[in-house]
């Protein structure tokens, strides 16, 4: 026998009040590990996507940095183009080892529910994108071909040699296009997009001379900062509307952009804290109260105040504690449905994005379990300690 | 175990209370003596005393030959602790340990624990059978048996008992005394609280106490046991 089974069979004394109790204390602490593994899944989501452009540096045409963000991640209509002439200057500056220049453009389709994405590359592009392998087929064998994402072709059943055509869309004619290669399975958001060559994409389309972006692979990475201010005061003397910015600064901008959103939800985090907290000491005082005679009983036979103090304290430690792995569990559980809200809710997510388990959260929510179990154990546990026994057994034998 | 010249006093409002007053006792091992008084007249204010729970006002206390008026709170503790032993009309059990667990407690305050200790006090008073059950499924002469046993397994000199019996039926109540008999022959020095005169009759020593005094006159040494077998 010893003072751990003790407590934990005085918990398991009143099992509804103490799992009541433990409840409270979980949900609060799956809420923090879901804050926890949201912050990291979506730093990590990404660095991954950014890391899959292949490119340090990014310029767009001016305009709102997180919409371009979103719409170079993602694929879309971009509300804004740059003169191809820009590209020139871009490709004039020291320090670059590859760069290419991108035009894009979407076709939604069933009123909004589905969109193409189409994207023109020229011959740089694939220099950029490590990953690319050709499932069937090779690159475009002339003007009218296209590439397709591994997804998009499945979902066309088309293999190389075959043709699509680009549906009539407004300004768009509809255009008959032979498929030159089909992509492996790339994990990117190059499985769902429609590649054409360049020039071809900017006739059919009327965006000739147009680009929407220039992705920027540098030599040495440790000279981002001396490439981005060149590229600047470049863009600057040419008078060109360049927005030039390194994807580690846009990492940066992202993640700001949700720390507004956690602040929020850390604040509830906190109540659901307050609220398990107060839970906890309140069955703890009420155990007290009831247990009032048997301390004293206790305290008769010669346990020490120290005693006393301990076996309170361990039996709040034991319920946050179990709240904790309560929590954890629930977090788990609870992941994919939490996920699914906050993309709702947050201008931009990574799409590859789920909420895992790391040592960290899982250590600092036990960690949060202990101290809270330390908190609300102390008052109770001293109110215990501090107990007469002759008044307490005196309350008894009248 | 000797009290000179003790006294209790409580304040209650403007006036002065004595639950105990110019008291002397000395009870030697292997002694039961029995303290027997109206409610009120300060039975459990004198076994609080000798039993450290409380201190006196003036007076001392002096048990197996310390004097425990003088020693410090943590001392105190250790000492009640180790030397004596406590039984109260309630029994106290906790409903959720064992037989075993409930009497092995003390030993978890001295932090030596020991199971053979356990189970040959449990035999003693007769529990040997019972040492796995919970109390909830005891009657009250075996709950009254796991304190008494509780109260010994720290081997105390001294043992109190405050109404032991009081909530107990008569063959249970004769059972507790047995036990109590056999406890003293082994040299245990007891002293018991109580109201009923039959159970007094058993103590070789009987005080009674009025008002927080010893009276005199009364039946000790000389307690007439046919008096009460009516
Ligand atoms: N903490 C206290 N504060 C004030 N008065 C007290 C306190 N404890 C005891 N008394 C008083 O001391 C006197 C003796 O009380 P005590 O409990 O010792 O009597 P008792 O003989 O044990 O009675 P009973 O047979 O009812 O158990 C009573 O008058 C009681 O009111
Ligand atoms: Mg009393």
């Amino acid at each position: 026998m010893n003072w751990t089974a003790i407590a934990l069979k005085n918990i398991l004394r009143r099992p509804i009040r103490s799992i009541l109790t433990v409840a409270g204390v979980g949900v609060a602490i799956a809420m923090l590990f879901n804050l926890l593994e949201f912050q990291r899944g979506y730093e990590k989501g990404l660095r991954s996507e950014l890391s899959d452009l292949g490119a340090h540096i990014m310029i767009v045409p001016r305009g709102c940095p997180y919409e371009a963000a979103t719409i170079v991640l993602h694929g879309g209509k971009w509300p804004r183009y740059m003169d191809e002439e820009w590209y020139q200057i871009v490709r004039g500056t020291e320090g670059i080892e590859a760069s290419t220049a991108i035009i894009m453009d979407a076709i939604i389709r069933d009123g909004g529910r589905e969109n193409l994405i189409y994207m023109g590359i020229d011959e740089n592009y694939p220099s950029l994108r490590q990953s690319w392998r050709y499932a069937s087929g090779d690159w475009f064998s002339g003007t009218q071909a296209a590439i397709l994402g591994s997804s998009v072709a499945r979902s066309m059943g088309v293999t190389a040699g075959g043709s699509i055509t680009i549906e009539e869309k407004g300004r768009i004619p509809a255009t008959e296009v032979t498929v030159a290669g089909v992509l492996e399975r790339t994990n990117s958001q190059d499985d769902g997009l429609v590649f054409l060559p360049q020039h071809t994409m900017q006739q059919i389309f009327g965006l000739q001379g147009k680009l929407v972006m220039i992705l920027v692979k540098l030599a040495d990475v440790t000279q981002t900062e001396q490439v981005t201010a060149a590229l600047r005061s470049a863009s600057a003397e040419a008078d060109a509307g360049m927005n030039i910015f390194p994807l580690s600064e846009l990492l940066g901008t992202l993640t700001s952009l949700l720390s507004s959103t956690r602040v929020f939800v850390l604040a509830i985090v906190a109540v659901a804290f307050i609220i398990g907290g107060v839970g906890v000491l309140t069955t703890i005082l009420m155990a007290v109260y009831e247990r009032t005679r048997e301390i004293g009983m206790m305290k008769a036979m010669g346990a020490a105040k120290s005693d006393i103090f301990r076996l309170i304290w361990l039996e709040t430690l034991f319920t946050t504690i179990g709240g904790g792995v309560a929590g954890i569990l629930l977090a788990l559980l609870s992941g994919r449905g939490v996920v699914a809200l906050l993309k709702t809710i947050l201008p931009h997510t990574p799409a590859d994005f789920a909420l895992g388990m790391s040592g960290s959260t899982l250590a600092i929510c036990m960690g949060v379990s202990v101290v809270l179990g330390v908190v609300a154990g102390t008052w109770p546990a001293w109110r215990a300690a501090s107990i007469s026994p002759i008044t307490a057994i005196r309350g008894g034998s009248s | 175990m000797a009290i000179r010249n003790l006294w209790r006093s409580y304040e209650r409002g403007s006036e002065t209370v004595h639950a105990l007053a110019e008291f002397d006792l000395t009870v030697q091992p292997g002694e039961m003596v029995g303290i027997v008084g109206r409610s009120g007249s300060g039975k459990t204010t004198l076994l609080n005393q000798i039993g450290c729970l409380d201190r006196p006002t003036t007076g001392q206390v002096i048990i197996a030959g310390t004097d425990v008026t003088a020693l410090p709170e943590r001392e105190l503790v250790a000492f009640r602790r180790d030397h004596i032993g406590f039984i109260f009309q309630l029994f106290y059990l906790l409903p959720t340990l064992s037989v075993a667990e409930n009497v092995g407690m003390p030993m978890l305050f001295a932090r030596a624990h020991d199971r053979e200790r356990v189970r040959a006090i449990c035999e003693r008073v007769g529990l040997a059978d019972q040492m796995t059950a919970l109390p909830g499924s005891l009657d009250g002469g075996d709950m009254q048996r796991v304190a008494i046993a509780r109260a010994l397994v720290n081997d105390p000199a001294l043992l109190l008992a405050d109404e032991p019996t009081g909530r107990l039926e008569r063959q249970a109540r004769d059972e507790v005394l047995d036990i109590f008999d056999d406890l003293r022959a082994d040299g245990l020095a007891i002293v018991m609280a109580t109201h009923d005169l039959e159970q007094a009759a058993r103590c070789g020593r009987v005080i009674e106490l009025r008002d927080g005094r010893r009276l005199e006159h009364a039946y000790e040494d000389s307690w007439p046991k046919a008096h009460c077998a009516t």
